[in-house]
């Protein structure tokens, strides 16, 4: 009997997760779609098994711009920030269909090299990730498997200039040898920024990078981020509004799986145009 | 009528529930009369043994020929008990066993924890678990009546002279024994290590091979060496497979293809049959089991120690 | 800044893309290496089966020679049956397959076919009934080892080998008329250790294994429960308990063979207990299987769910009771899959029972805990000993034998398992 019901209730909120659907939701409202633009993503829908976990969702992403991603805990920002680099392949069960061009090229087909494609966009996680090496040698990673810099003087330079990128190299430059574990949370989470950039992709997504780290740790975070947008397109899943709307030219707010609204950041903040939005700005849930 | 007072509630006798304790306490502790016993059982006689001996003659001389001395006046002058080429056998077999089944045990969780599916671990790891409950005379016998004449044939095609008694057999057949011991070890730090990683590694675009080899592989290593250690421990102490395979006289040589001897080929040669207690040949027994304890007491130790300290690294 | 600026010229795809094919080689290789290992060390577990099963197989079929016994009175007298010439009987039986054989060597060469222990299956046969007496009676008897392999073909059918032109002469004979046959080796279930192959069996070292595995049992399982108890629910964690746990941690791994040196040194030599008995082998195996079972016990113990001592407790159960009411039955099934583990390693364990003296050649089947016994592993490594082709079909038919009870106690660990487990 207990079973049944409990199986009747996941049912039924299976099903709500559809219910939007019917209202209109996914239209998404706003301006999800660009001229020039980095990434173009059209109908993007993602399965966990038999779950639904990302419906119809289409955006564009420009060149050199922040984009912010925010929406309750469990609404897709995650998953569709993996979507944009293959990650979600390191899941058995998950499937992705849809487009997503980069530069014109279709990133979702089976045929991509997605080694290439990791080079090309790179990921910096929610929890700080250093491998058990050293400073030195957790920037190099990237360079070395790539092949990068057949010289270990050329990589030294990636190295420093990668540091210095994170704004991490005057605080371990005596150090270089130590384990980047040793360091503390932000400087940690800086290094795997640096560690991303060595292999000068031409995107990185970010998953709530900061929601580990303290608030002065998170800070230079963001400062950070302002800084790398003159040679990087990125992507910010946040779960903090107040962050998407201090680093971010143009904000999404996804709702179970939906994409509902995509403005500037400003526009977003200040006059959103969704119902959902303004409920969630103002805090009446998430 | 139900009073808390009253007769209807048994109240817990204190004396009984004392008893009980106590009768615990005494099991547990049967585990440190063990170690005690263990301990005495072997010091005293190695003790004896050193007295008849010198503890510099028996670790440093590298004759081994304890049948010759059977008469105690005879002991001390035929310097018979030099144990380096005791050690040196058990070294050896001990080395070969684990080039043998550090790499296939190694590559096998890998494969299993990283590359199988579902299904094909699920079916392929009991089959491996199999290896390791499989008695350890039962490896001696197929060592003996079937690896041994394989080798010496295989020897004799190459133009090798292969001893029906080699290191090489009862080193490889060990090595197949351990090879579960090692990839179950394995397989339990390889999953201990955290998914980000992974995902750190691959988010950078590198291949999967890329990843466990150069973030997997050296995010675990403090336990797959802790679990090579306790494979050498178990290694250097195995008994059937070298009492049946390998060879009972003392060669110093680094040729596996000779017969070599171990450490627990002389404890059971010097034992087994009629003995006389107090003679320096019993007794040197109770002196190489005595190496043997603190050996592997070593061994184990430092082994607990890298795997806590590991654990205690991710938790 | 003239390095930077050569990096930055090839664009970073180029690079990329011009070493991924030999990434891409580098990762099948990887992976192949991977493939390997899981298949080389599935083969030898294939061939080590394979082997011991082929070896082992035909020692559970027997070959028998049918002879017309004359149960001749002259040879049989009446009143001392006991001590008579039984083996005069056989002769003269064999005699009788072949009259034409004359010679001493001849006859000797002939007798040679028919196992000493078919004298004693006539005298068994006559003091049972002494009608046969006066009778000529067609019996079935055990062949010889050599003839055994023979029909099996460990040995050739050449007069160079073990058998002369003669004999094998009289082999094709009694095969064309059928007075060879292959029957159940039932001998190898009912008898103990022999000197000949084909009378020995493995029923001695099984009832010491039983013996001793009881005496294991009868002592390691309350010890190691009672220890895991005491350790989980009634010890303070504290420097004393760190240093139980570390000490039952060590005796898990120290090698079986100093465990059989200190029943060596403390059992038989300190307290005189009797060498080669199932009671010192059985309290060695003890103390080696604790560990195992503390160790799995407390697994058990912890993983029953702390609300459910509370509960207890805020019932006003006393500790003991919370325990032994409670605890215990649910940890149960668990304790009993580490137990079965532990026991299934003491019955393949051999080392510490050859210290102990459990390694002497015993005919008889030992019927106390002080008399002296081997066990099953141990006779396998007797027999693995001896010379005789027939000895390694019966060594390899005593593994098979061995290996059916370790699979019986591991499937009942698993299923035990597979039954009680519990997600809390």
């Amino acid at each position: 009997m207990n079973m049944m019901l409990k199986k009747q209730f996941y049912e039924n909120t299976a099903t709500e997760s559809k219910l939007p659907d019917a209202d209109g939701i996914r239209q998404t409202v706003g301006e999800p779609f660009l001229e020039n633009s980095r990434i173009s993503c059209r109908e993007i829908d993602v399965f966990y098994g038999q779950k639904a976990a990302i419906n119809k969702v289409s955006l564009d992403i420009g060149s050199n711009e922040v984009i912010a991603m925010i929406g309750p805990s469990g609404c897709g920002k995650s998953t569709f920030l993996r979507c944009l680099n293959r990650m979600n392949d390191t899941i058995d069960s998950c499937r992705v269909t849809g487009s997503i061009l980069l530069d014109g090229e279709d990133i979702n087909r089976t045929d991509v090299d997605v080694v290439l494609l990791r080079a090309r966009v790179g990921m910096v996680f929610q929890k700080p990730n250093p491998f058990p090496k050293s400073i030195w040698e957790n920037v190099a990673y990237g360079p070395k498997i790539h092949g990068l810099a057949p010289k270990k003087n050329d990589l030294d330079e990636i190295v420093e200039t990668s540091l210095r990128r994170a704004g991490l190299w005057d605080e371990v430059k005596d150090r270089l040898d130590e384990l980047g574990i040793g360091l503390s949370g932000g400087q940690q989470q800086r290094l795997c920024i640096a560690r991303t950039i060595a292999v000068s992709p031409e995107v990185i997504l970010m998953d709530e990078p900061c929601s580990a780290l303290d608030p002065i740790a998170t800070a230079k975070i963001e400062d950070l981020i302002s800084g790398l947008r003159e040679k990087f397109t990125i992507i910010i899943v946040t779960h903090s509004m107040q962050q998407a709307s201090r680093i971010s030219q143009r904000t999404a707010y996804f709702h179970l799986g939906n994409l509902v609204e995509v403005s500037t950041t400003r526009q977003l903040f200040t006059n959103p145009r969704h119902q959902l939005t303004e409920d969630y700005i103002t805090g009446r849930f998430g | 009528m139900m009073t808390f007072c009253g007769s209807g509630i048994k109240v817990p006798r204190k004396p009984v529930e004392k008893v009980i304790r106590c009768l615990l306490a005494a099991c547990a502790f049967v585990a440190v009369l063990t170690t005690v016993g263990i301990v005495l059982s072997v010091v005293f006689e190695a003790l004896h043994f050193f007295h008849k001996v010198p503890l510099s003659d028996f670790v440093l001389g590298l004759k081994w020929s304890p049948q010759t001395a059977i008469r105690v006046d005879q002991v001390g002058s035929s310097g018979a008990f030099g144990a380096v080429p005791v050690f040196a056998g058990t070294l050896m077999i001990a080395m070969i066993a684990m080039l043998v089944s550090v790499p296939l045990g190694l590559m096998s969780a890998i494969f299993l924890s990283e590359y199988a599916t579902r299904r094909f671990r699920a079916v392929v790891k009991p089959l491996l678990e199999i290896l390791a409950g499989i008695p350890t005379v039962v490896y001696g016998f197929f060592a003996a009546l079937t690896v041994a004449p394989m080798l010496r044939g295989l020897g004799r095609f190459l133009g090798l002279d292969i001893a029906s008694e080699s290191a090489l057999v009862a080193g490889l057949v060990m090595g197949v024994m351990i090879i579960p011991f090692i990839s179950s070890i394995a397989d339990d730090v390889i999953n201990a290590v955290p998914q980000s990683l992974r995902e750190g590694s691959y988010g950078l675009g590198a291949t999967h091979s890329e990843t466990i080899r150069k973030v997997v592989l050296p995010a675990a290593l403090p336990g797959i060496v802790s679990g090579i250690l306790l494979a050498v421990s178990r290694a250097v102490g195995e008994t059937m497979i070298v009492v049946m395979a390998a060879g009972l006289s003392a060669n110093l040589t680094a040729n596996p293809l000779e017969a070599v001897t171990t450490v627990t080929v002389q404890i059971v040669t010097l034992l087994v049959g009629d003995q006389e207690f107090d003679s320096a040949k019993t007794l040197a027994a109770f002196a190489l089991g005595l190496l043997l304890f603190i050996v592997t007491l070593i061994l184990n130790i430092v082994a607990l120690q890298i795997v806590k300290k590991y654990r205690e690294q991710y938790d | 800044m003239t390095e930077k600026k050569k990096y930055n010229l090839h664009s970073v795809t180029d690079r990329v893309h011009s070493g991924l094919s030999r990434r891409y080689r580098a990762e099948k290789c990887f992976r192949r290496f991977g493939v390997c290992a899981i298949g080389l060390s599935l083969f030898f577990l294939v061939i080590l089966f394979a082997d011991i099963m082929h070896k082992g197989l035909p020692a559970f079929l027997q070959t028998q020679i049918k002879l017309a016994v004359f149960f001749d009175p002259e040879l049989l007298p009446l009143e001392n049956l006991e001590t008579a010439d039984f083996n005069a009987l056989l002769k003269s039986s064999c005699r009788a397959l072949f009259p034409g054989v004359k010679g001493r060597r001849s006859k000797k060469s002939l007798y040679k076919l028919v196992s000493d222990g078919a004298a004693y299956e006539l005298r068994k046969q006559v003091l049972r009934n002494h009608k046969l007496i006066g009778t000529t009676q067609d019996l079935w008897l055990i062949a010889d080892d050599e003839l055994d392999m023979l029909m099996k073909g460990n040995i050739a059918r050449n007069p160079t080998g073990r058998f002369n032109q003669q004999q094998l002469y009289w082999i094709e004979k009694l095969e064309q008329d059928g007075r060879l046959r292959r029957r159940f080796n039932l001998t190898f279930f009912t008898s103990g250790d022999s000197r000949d192959p084909e009378l020995s069996g493995i029923l001695g070292a099984l009832s010491g294994t039983v013996l001793t595995l009881l005496i294991t049992l009868m002592f390691s399982f309350p010890i190691g429960i009672g220890a895991a108890i005491y350790l989980e629910e009634f010890l303070k964690k504290g420097r004393f308990s760190d240093f139980l746990e570390v000490n039952i941690n060590n005796l898990a791994a120290v090698p079986s063979i100093i465990f059989g040196l200190l029943g060596l040194g403390i059992f038989i030599n300190f307290f005189g207990l009797p060498r080669s008995a199932p009671l010192v082998g059985g309290l060695v195996l003890t103390l080696m299987t604790l560990p195992t079972i503390i160790i799995s016990s407390r697994a058990a113990i912890k993983a029953v769910p702390p609300s459910i001592r509370e509960a207890a407790l805020g019932l006003g159960a006393s500790p003991v009771q919370v325990v032994f009411h409670h605890v215990l039955p649910l940890a149960l099934p668990g304790m009993l899959t580490g137990t079965i583990i532990g026991m299934a390693r003491a019955l393949g364990e051999t080392a510490p029972l050859l210290m102990i003296g459990m390694v002497a050649f015993i005919v008889d089947i030992p019927k106390s805990f002080n008399s002296a016994a081997t066990v099953l592993p141990v006779q396998i490594y007797l027999w693995a000993d001896s010379p005789e082709r027939a000895f390694t079909e019966r060594t390899s038919a005593a593994i098979i034998v061995l290996l059916v009870f370790l699979v019986l106690m591991n499937a009942s660990a698993v299923y035990l398992r597979r039954k009680f487990e519990r997600r809390w």
